[in-house]
């Protein structure tokens, strides 16, 4: 456990959170109740022990908490002090008026009910914070797609995704088996064996159109073999707008300066990446590469002066 | 330790007991925990206020009757203390759950389970089966971001190093009004000191530790300021035409504002922002797509690509 989680403080405030729990989970067991607060189980025993000390002025058995924890479940009696959950802090406001309104944003149109109800819950929040402004979240991927690879995940099954490639800027409808989430980036990613192409790939949760799962198909996890997918070395050079190159071509901030290494795992990708950099960044290596960018931009040019 | 740690809880359990304010004199005499000389116990007794206020747990100085020259007293209000959402239902519950499990693994995740804590202490069970299948999640791991929302909420001024256009390192002092999240980024938005002028930075592009500060704090957010809204503003600002062939260009497609069938090409209309980003989205798309409007940004779009060509050949 870190040790920020047993400074006096914040063992203070868990055991300020824990008394009202118990009070509503009576009969919780000890392990369970470790977890729920992400402490070990003899940490929780000496929170229990500390807390066992307390109560009101007097201090005779009358007064103190009855707690009892031995046979492994924990219950709590004549704590009726400290009770009620304590007021939510201003971070743990914020935390969930910026999930809240993620949740709005995802919730499917048809379920106006709920939309209303989270609302009024983050009007019956924000009055209790001191942010005046409106907190927003917008999802990336519908939650529900995400729900339904979780789904799939869980019971082990096949997923049919509507899928949306950058490279190549085409829809295709895939059989996939997927494996698990991965975020890289700042974007997640499902990593998933494909039984189109024969081969693991990643896909990117937000160009994933839809998903549904495929009842027939049941996965044999064992036999599937990770894949290496083939790396393409390629080096750049910058001549305006670094930051924007840096970025879309995920350089390490480590390797600015002079030429430009990087690593992608298509041509194609690398080709367009260069086009949408409109003249700010050169592509030095490989030179086969070069000749195909000069062959697209004059092709594109022509179009222009037809049209 | 544990010794403290039973002081505080005994204090807030004696203050919140209470429904007179109590004297130090009675607080040292009743709660365990003081011992020592009165200068012992009095610096005691400061330390484990400050310690509670920490905690977020308001002590309030009072007198039992104001008519009388008495000693002042603490004592602990329960309506300060205790979670107040009023009468709270299990759906309720089960969409306050999904907003905080939506943080696991990202920044705010010890607050967010913190809040789930107390919220299931409340006793209604949550009704989770009420709702639809939904695993929303919030991708945010910036070292900053807590400091970030803790300066918000106490209007404090945070500085930091962000990379700019040219990929240097500039020094920026602002204003925090509001953090928000769209796409796959995360944004601030507040007051840039130095410049006088609403600044919104995009939290990756931080490169450093984010400072707060105390010079300047208490300034004012705009009431009901809307990060995204303000972005969306910018956003519109031009309108550009655009044909498209027919199963390509995905991304635009979303975005266009009409799309209308031409036969093998279908013709949008598209807003943008800045005419070279969007030439850099147009040339994303290669020869599958043809600006037909507005003119100038044709102009500037036929000279890049002249100068992609010089760079290559």
């Amino acid at each position: 456990m870190s040790k920020s989680a047993q400074s006096p403080l914040s063992r203070t405030a868990r055991l300020l959170d824990l008394v009202p729990y118990l009070a509503t989970h009576q009969g919780i067991e000890l392990s369970r109740l470790a977890r729920d607060f992400s402490v070990t189980e003899p940490e929780m025993i000496a929170d229990l022990t500390t807390l066992w000390m307390c109560g009101l002025p007097g201090y005779t058995p009358l007064e103190l908490m009855d707690l009892s924890f031995e046979s492994g479940f924990v219950t709590i009696r004549n704590a009726s002090t400290l009770s009620n959950p304590r007021m939510l802090t201003e971070e743990e406001t914020i935390a969930l008026l910026l999930g809240l309104d993620l949740v709005i944003e995802s919730l499917p149109s048809e379920r106006e009910d709920l939309r209303l109800i989270a609302i009024d819950l983050v009007a019956r929040l924000s009055s209790r914070v001191n942010v005046p402004t409106k907190l927003s979240a917008k999802p990336s991927i519908p939650g529900s797609v995400r729900a339904i690879i979780q789904d799939a995940l869980h019971k082990k099954l096949a997923l049919e995704i509507l899928y949306h490639s950058s490279y190549s800027d085409t829809v295709t409808s895939r059989l996939v088996t997927p494996i698990e989430f991965r975020d890289e980036n700042n974007c997640e990613y499902l990593w998933a064996f494909c039984q189109r192409v024969g081969g693991f790939r990643s896909f990117r949760l937000d160009r994933i159109q839809s998903a549904k799962l495929n009842e027939q198909t049941i996965v044999e996890q064992g036999t599937l073999v990770e894949e290496k997918a083939e790396k393409i070395s390629y080096t750049l050079r910058s001549h305006s707008r670094p930051r924007a190159i840096m970025e879309r071509f995920s350089i390490d901030k480590s390797d600015y300066a002079g030429d430009l290494p990087a690593v992608a795992f298509s041509y194609e990708w690398i080709q367009r990446s260069i086009l949408a950099c409109s003249g700010s960044v050169e592509l030095v290596q490989p030179a086969s590469a070069r000749a195909l960018i000069v062959r697209a931009a004059r092709s594109i040019l022509e179009r222009y002066k037809s049209g | 330790m544990s010794r403290k740690i039973e002081r505080l809880i005994n204090l807030t359990i004696a203050l919140l007991a209470t429904k007179r304010y109590l004297t130090k004199k009675q607080i040292f005499s009743s709660v365990e925990g003081y011992e020592g000389t009165a200068e012992t116990k009095e610096r005691m007794f400061e330390r484990d206020k400050d310690d509670l206020r920490n905690l977020g747990v308001v002590i309030e100085l009072g007198s039992f009757d104001p008519l009388f020259e008495d000693e002042a007293g603490y004592r602990i209000a329960p309506e300060g203390y205790a979670l107040d959402l009023g009468a709270i239902t299990g759906i309720e519950i089960a969409l306050l759950s999904l907003a905080a499990e939506a943080w696991k693994g990202a920044a705010l995740d010890r607050s967010a389970h913190s809040a789930l804590t107390k919220l299931r202490s409340i006793g209604v069970d949550s009704d989770l089966d009420a709702l639809p299948a939904l695993a929303p999640r919030l991708m945010a791991t910036h070292e900053g971001f807590q400091i970030i929302t803790t300066a918000i909420s106490k209007r404090e001024r945070i500085s930091f190093s962000y990379l700019s256009q040219s990929y240097e390192s500039e020094l920026r002092t602002i204003e925090p009004y509001a953090i928000a999240t769209k796409g796959s980024h995360w944004y601030v938005a507040g007051r840039d000191v130095a410049k006088s002028a609403l600044r919104t930075f995009r939290l990756d592009r931080i490169d450093s530790e984010v400072i707060p500060s105390k010079d300047g704090s208490g300034y004012e957010i705009p009431p009901g300021f809307d990060l995204l809204a303000s972005l969306d503003l910018e956003q519109s600002a031009h309108l550009a035409i655009v044909d498209i062939r027919k199963g390509k260009a995905q991304l635009m497609r979303n975005a266009a504002l009409s799309i209308a069938d031409k036969g093998e090409w279908d013709r949008i209309t598209i807003n943008y922002l800045d005419s070279r980003s969007f030439i850099d989205l147009l040339l994303w798309h290669g020869d599958d797509v043809l600006l037909i409007a507005p003119e100038s940004v044709r102009v500037e779009l036929t000279t890049r690509v002249g100068e992609i060509i010089d760079l290559h050949v």
